[in-house]
């Protein structure tokens, strides 16, 4: 199952992947809709419950990108509304299929998280925080067994990347297509024995904890 | 560091294409080129190791055992070829090289998607490995262990046939996973074994499970070559037992260039610390190294990853006139070849 705002974005990912073989639903809405994430997980409940839920959904904030003192604090409510809030609303809806499937919740984060780069204050405190929570998240439900990661996947060349650097080249960064080995590295572990970890799905190491 | 600062000559012929067992030798018979801190280098043979080390010092091996990880395959368009193994990521799912054969490597025309049959099951390309056009990621209808088991053979190339499996295991081998050897410590007999111990020099073991070896580097920069993945484990006693040489003022020696990706890996910082999952960090001149002060390794290929990481331990200038002495003094190349002990 997937979804985003953008229909023709949606069903071009859909066909590929239909191409593949893979059976796919694809739903166009918000996710920051209430009444859009009960369709997504009814559709998932019939399709036999969520597994892996990705949380990729999520905005830059105003651009140009402005520095947090003059930023819209009307915008900022949003940016933490789409990228914090949503995800977490979307895992305590899940939850009963998650419980079921003994799933893994995956949370996109952002080098910006880390760093505190000039004008990057709005986006990367939102993923900071929703990197505090997949690490929270994945202490309170391990007695229920389900696992929650954060992924940085690295610079790339995306729209939110274009439109973060408005009137750059940025043909340098690589392709999303980049970062599928570490995906498929990941949905290759034991889930119970990678949670709460954080990984930058183009860095040189892929650590499972050692458990003492 | 430029891409021709790693080019030096070597003859074919220098290349070993059978076990010394099999031009009757013993495996510590090997002859083995010491490079000294001051930029000297001597001969010596393999079995003379012990007497090359000072008490306290710490050989770490990998304990890794290989796997007969060549398959024959079919492909429809392009009939029989090969697919080696190269790093798992399950039972099910590999990157894989396939070849056309142990000598002639790529390029295949094959496709995204393409079915290969493996003993009568499916093998699916499924994409290439982003920035290694040569390796794929393949999925696989049965486990790849199974197909193993059945039909595989050790990966080797065009110098040299296939031997049995045994050929490709070190005193250490004990968990399998690598699909070439880690040669390093091949040389490393009972006897050798015994000496170093009795001499007060300590031997630990990581795990690396290898994967394919790596080609030329083609880009102009050297830093620039993409790795893959391999699953390494750096036990908690194992980093203590690394830390403690260093706190002793002792030296930490890599046997193989494996141990080093493993260790490096394992840097926190201040110090080794216990460490698992898959490492694909690229040891080179602009990383440098943080553990490992020597090296026992065999001789490596021009213009390769491996003389990155010799020329971040030792430098580009002692690697090179190493390697030139190596060439006059023929000493022989790849797995079953000669052995080399840098020292910083």
């Amino acid at each position: 199952m997937i979804t985003s705002r953008t229909r023709s974005e949606l069903n071009e990912v859909a066909s590929s992947a239909e191409r593949s073989a893979v059976k796919i639903a694809a739903i166009t809405g918000d996710v920051n809709d209430p009444v859009h994430r009960r369709r997504l997980l009814e559709e998932t409940m019939k399709m036999g419950g969520v597994s892996l839920l990705v949380n990729n959904a999520s905005e830059l904030g105003e651009t140009p990108r402005p520095e947090l003192v003059n930023a819209s604090l009307e915008r900022f409510r949003q940016t933490l509304e789409t990228n914090l809030v949503s995800p977490v609303a979307l895992i305590q809806e899940a939850l009963p299929q998650l419980e079921q499937t003994r799933g893994l919740v995956v949370n996109i984060s952002s080098d910006a998280s880390q760093v505190g780069y000039e004008r990057w204050g709005i986006y990367g405190s939102s993923k900071a925080a929703l990197d505090l929570v997949s690490k929270t998240l994945a202490a309170e439900l391990k007695p229920r067994g389900i696992s929650i990661v954060s992924v940085d996947p690295g610079d790339m060349r995306t729209q939110m990347h274009r439109d973060a650097f408005p009137g750059e080249d940025i043909s340098d960064r690589p392709l999303a297509e980049v970062t599928l080995p570490f995906w498929a590295w990941l949905i290759n572990q034991d889930p119970r024995s990678i949670t709460g970890v954080r990984y930058r799905a183009q860095g040189t190491l892929w650590e499972v904890p050692i458990t003492a | 560091m430029r891409r021709d600062e790693l080019l030096f000559e070597r003859p074919t012929e220098l290349f070993a294409s059978s076990p010394p067992e099999l031009r009757g030798l013993a495996r510590d018979d090997v002859r083995l080129m010491l490079s000294t801190p001051d930029g000297g280098n001597s001969h010596h043979r393999f079995r003379e190791l012990p007497d090359l080390l000072s008490p306290g010092e710490l050989l770490v091996v990998n304990e890794s055992m290989t796997l007969p990880a060549s398959l024959p395959a079919v492909s429809k368009r392009l009939g029989n070829i090969r697919l080696n193994l190269s790093t798992r990521f399950s039972e099910y799912l590999w990157v894989a090289e396939p070849r056309w054969s142990p000598g002639q490597p790529g390029p295949l025309d094959l496709e995204e998607g393409e079915n290969l049959t493996v003993d009568g099951s499916t093998a699916k390309l499924l994409m290439r490995y982003p920035g290694i056009p040569r390796l794929w990621l393949v999925k696989f209808e049965l486990p790849a262990d199974m197909l193993m088991m059945k039909i595989g053979e050790p990966i080797h190339y065009g110098y040299a046939p296939a031997y049995p499996i045994k050929t490709y295991q070190t005193l250490f081998s004990r968990f399998p996973g690598s699909v070439e050897m880690p040669s390093a410590a091949r040389p490393i007999t009972d006897r050798v074994r015994d000496t170093l111990l009795g001499r007060g020099i300590g031997i630990t073991g990581i795990v690396l499970h290898t994967g394919v070896s790596s080609l030329e580097i083609e880009d102009e920069t050297v830093e620039h070559q993409v790795l893959y993945p391999e699953w390494f484990r750096v036990s908690a006693a194992t980093a203590n037992a690394v830390n403690t040489a260093h706190a002793h003022g002792k030296r930490v020696i890599a046997v193989g260039t494996t141990v080093v990706r493993a260790l490096e890996t394992a840097w926190s910082g201040s110090s080794v610390r216990p460490c698992t999952g898959d490492t694909s960090l690229y040891v080179h001149p602009g990383v440098g190294v943080h553990v490992v002060d020597g090296l026992l390794t065999g001789l490596h290929d021009p213009v390769t990853s491996h003389l990155a990481m010799l020329s971040a331990i030792a430098g580009i200038d002692r690697v090179k006139e190493a390697y030139n002495e190596a060439v006059e003094q023929r000493y022989l190349w790849h797995e079953f070849g000669d052995s080399h002990l840098i020292l910083n």
